[in-house]
């Protein structure tokens, strides 16, 4: 899926958090958003996840679905979600069910069976690693990283062609962290999805992002290709000049 | 919910004074003198009293809790929780009943030294019992089995008392007895009670200190639960689906699951008075009135909050299409499905033909045809969160709307019940309540369509407000 924002702006108590001229996203790159802590990552997501009104501007979901041309404004239209796949934090997480009963209630929803969902559930089986399904405990329960894993397979187990992860490196362990890099590469690979994660790691958004691009203050400062030696050195010394060392 | 506290409270207020004044004259021509009768069914005052207090009244160990970290002696802060429980406005609640009953009826004979002594014992009944209480309340916190207790307590005294022996009804004559002795101002009855008051008193002083430090140590209980597919909602789709949550939520949820335990509670109590009391036998409006409210009080209760639980993760929900349609549908006939169960209880007044078949089919579809579609309005203006599995009293506070809302679901039935009884009688006002339960019970598509189509022009704003709250 292509994702179009133009002239996007949104203002928090008069300030502005977000102003987006025009950003293209085309579709099966994996973009990375880095940016400093109300950079504008988050709201960026809620806008174009439709769960926050944008002052001016429209986002724009399009691409070829079922050999169709599809092209949908995301705050007009609810299609688009039936493609879409998102974790931003515990707000999407419903922490009274076990995750068991988390997947099968997100597999009826987005109209999978339950064959389907078993199959589907074996894509992230060293993902989870044992630890996240059948142990009979709530949602609420389990550690903030087995959290964050149900929240990132959730967003995943429908095939979205628009996968949107805000930190999905948070809270995880670092061989959890590890399978996630190999998770959202090999599903970008197999399924040619859009893929759009924020993160604090720049190691690890290097490592997988076929495109970074930079925020501050709700703003595209900078968008990167990938020449990872060049991303490595112009982002670490981006972040590097903001300290006095 | 507190606006429906509120209105309990009014509710039962003005009920316990026409109670006095009624009873007052109910026992006018009997052999014993209408106080008499009263006085000597104290056990079951106070077995009321201390039923209804596990809504009103919370353990001091939860309380000080808070304040354990400050610098006030633990002694001082335990003496006043202790202090204000005995002079809490709840203990002087009876006072509804006892002060007119008490009026028309004490002074005659043993004038209003009398009626003030009546009034005082009384009272220092019922602070007796907040302690009683405060007591089991304490231990039932740590183990529910301890509720056993003053269960086991009450029945027995009830069954020796009043059922064992008829010939000898020494808890009647022993409690007519001490009530006597309050009105005279005998000095032993009130020694007695003090007495009783002050060991009540010490032995709860002794046990919250305990309390205190085991509610403090105590760890939330993260316990196993066994995943429940539920199958048989498998068939209604995605609907199914939300029914499923609905149930969980309620299940798992501590909130939710008082909202429907007070909710159940009360629909319980009002088919109890149907069912077990021959009080509203001759009155149709209070027939009807009794009869909606056993099917609209748990609704009303429960729906008042509508979304308020989704909005924990709405977010989540939200980025699937018709999501919101297909939960709304959900909570209608979840609430209709839980209507079968004032149905089951008046099945009885029904048996012995103290209620007709049409006045409950009326209530029922009354209720899910006209209760239910105003208190879903909530749906597109509920926008804060509440916790699900902390004290309802720390979240989720009641906002105007909702109070306007859930207020007008309690009064707008019982106004137009009483103009269709009183001017039409009880069939014609069945049958037009009936009318208009059905049309909107059969239109409900049409109505939670537009429910959701409203919800969604809001979203944004309630979204917004739901991620504040949270």
């Amino acid at each position: 899926m292509n994702l179009t924002v133009e002239n996007l702006t949104k203002e928090f108590k008069g300030k502005k958090v977000l102003d987006i001229p025009h950003y293209a996203v085309r579709s099966g790159e994996i973009i990375g958003l880095v940016g400093n802590n109300g950079a504008g990552k988050t709201t960026l997501f809620r806008v174009i996840l439709d769960l926050l009104k944008a002052d001016t501007g429209h986002v724009v979901i399009s691409g070829v679905i079922d050999g169709r041309e599809v092209s949908i404004d995301t705050s007009k239209n609810e299609a688009w979600k039936a493609y879409t796949g998102a974790f931003v934090d515990t707000g999407f997480l419903i922490d009274y069910l076990t995750p068991e009963e988390y997947f099968r209630f997100l597999a009826k929803v987005t109209g999978l069976t339950d064959s389907n969902l078993n199959e589907r559930l074996k894509f992230f089986d060293q993902f989870m690693n044992g630890e996240v399904m059948g142990s009979n405990t709530l949602i609420r329960n389990l550690s903030m990283g087995n959290q964050q894993k149900v929240g990132i397979i959730g967003a995943m187990l429908h095939h979205p062609q628009l996968l949107i992860l805000d930190e999905p490196f948070n809270f995880l362990d670092p061989t959890s962290q590890v399978s996630m890099k190999y998770l959202l590469e090999k599903y970008g690979k197999e399924y040619g999805s859009t893929i759009i994660v924020s993160s604090h790691n720049l190691t690890h958004t290097l490592d997988i992002c076929s495109r970074i691009t930079l925020l501050e203050n709700g703003n595209v400062i900078k968008d990167y290709g990938r020449d990872y030696a060049l991303l490595t050195s112009e982002i670490e010394g981006y972040f590097r000049s903001n300290v006095n060392i | 919910m507190k606006i429906i506290s509120y209105f309990i409270i009014a509710f039962w207020a003005v009920y316990l004074m026409v109670l006095g004044v009624s009873f007052h004259s109910f026992f006018k021509d009997s052999s014993l003198e209408a106080f008499d009768w009263i006085d000597g069914g104290l056990l079951w005052f106070l077995v009321l009293d201390f039923v209804s207090r596990f809504m009103m009244q919370d353990t001091p160990a939860q309380n000080v809790k808070q304040y354990k970290l400050l610098n006030i002696s633990s002694r001082f802060l335990f003496h006043v929780f202790l202090l204000r429980i005995g002079l809490q406005f709840y203990n002087l609640f009876w006072a509804f009943f006892f002060v007119p009953f008490g009026f028309l009826s004490v002074p005659q004979f043993y004038g209003f030294g009398g009626f003030a002594g009546f009034l005082l014992g009384w009272w220092l009944l019922f602070v007796l019992n907040s302690y009683w209480y405060l007591f089991w309340r304490t231990l039932m916190n740590r183990n529910l089995w301890w509720g056993f207790c003053p269960l086991l307590f009450y029945l027995l005294c009830l069954y020796l008392g009043f059922f064992y022996d008829n010939e000898n009804q020494w808890l009647f004559d022993g409690s007519i007895h001490l009530m006597r002795g309050f009105c005279h101002w005998k000095a032993w009855c009130w020694l007695l009670l003090i007495g009783l008051i002050t060991v009540m008193y010490a032995a709860n002083y002794y046990l919250q200190k305990v309390a205190v430090y085991m509610e403090i140590s105590r760890m939330e209980h993260v316990g196993t639960v066994k995943t429940r597919n539920m199958k048989f909602l498998d068939r209604y789709g995605v609907v199914g689906e939300y029914m499923k949550l609905e149930i969980k939520s309620m299940m798992r949820n501590l909130v939710i699951r008082k909202l429907f335990i007070n909710g159940g509670l009360c629909m319980l109590m009002l088919c109890g008075l149907f069912s077990f009391s021959d009080i509203y036998d001759e009155l149709p409006f209070m027939r009807v009135f009794i009869c909606v409210y056993c099917f609209s009080c748990l609704g009303v209760m429960t729906l008042t909050t509508i979304m308020c639980a989704e909005g924990n993760y709405l977010d989540g929900l939200m980025v699937h299409k018709e999501t919101i349609l297909s939960l709304l549908k959900a909570k209608y006939y979840f609430q209709c499905a839980v209507l079968l169960i004032p149905v089951l209880f008046l099945l009885m007044p029904i048996g012995e033909g103290k209620m007709p078949v049409l006045t409950m089919l009326a209530c029922a579809f009354f209720t899910s045809g006209v209760v239910f579609p105003f208190m879903f309005q909530l749906a597109v203006y509920n926008d804060s969160s509440i916790h699900l599995n902390k004290k309802l009293t720390r979240s989720g506070r009641n906002t105007k709307v909702q109070m306007l809302m859930s207020a007008a679901a309690m009064f707008l039935p019982m106004l137009i019940m009483y103009v269709l009884v009183e001017f039409f009688g009880e069939t014609c006002a069945a049958i037009v309540m009936l009318t208009m339960g059905v049309i909107g019970t059969i239109l409900h598509p049409l109505w939670l369509n537009n429910i959701y189509q409203r919800f969604m022009k809001r979203r944004y704003q309630n979204m917004d407000a739901f991620r504040n709250s949270r």
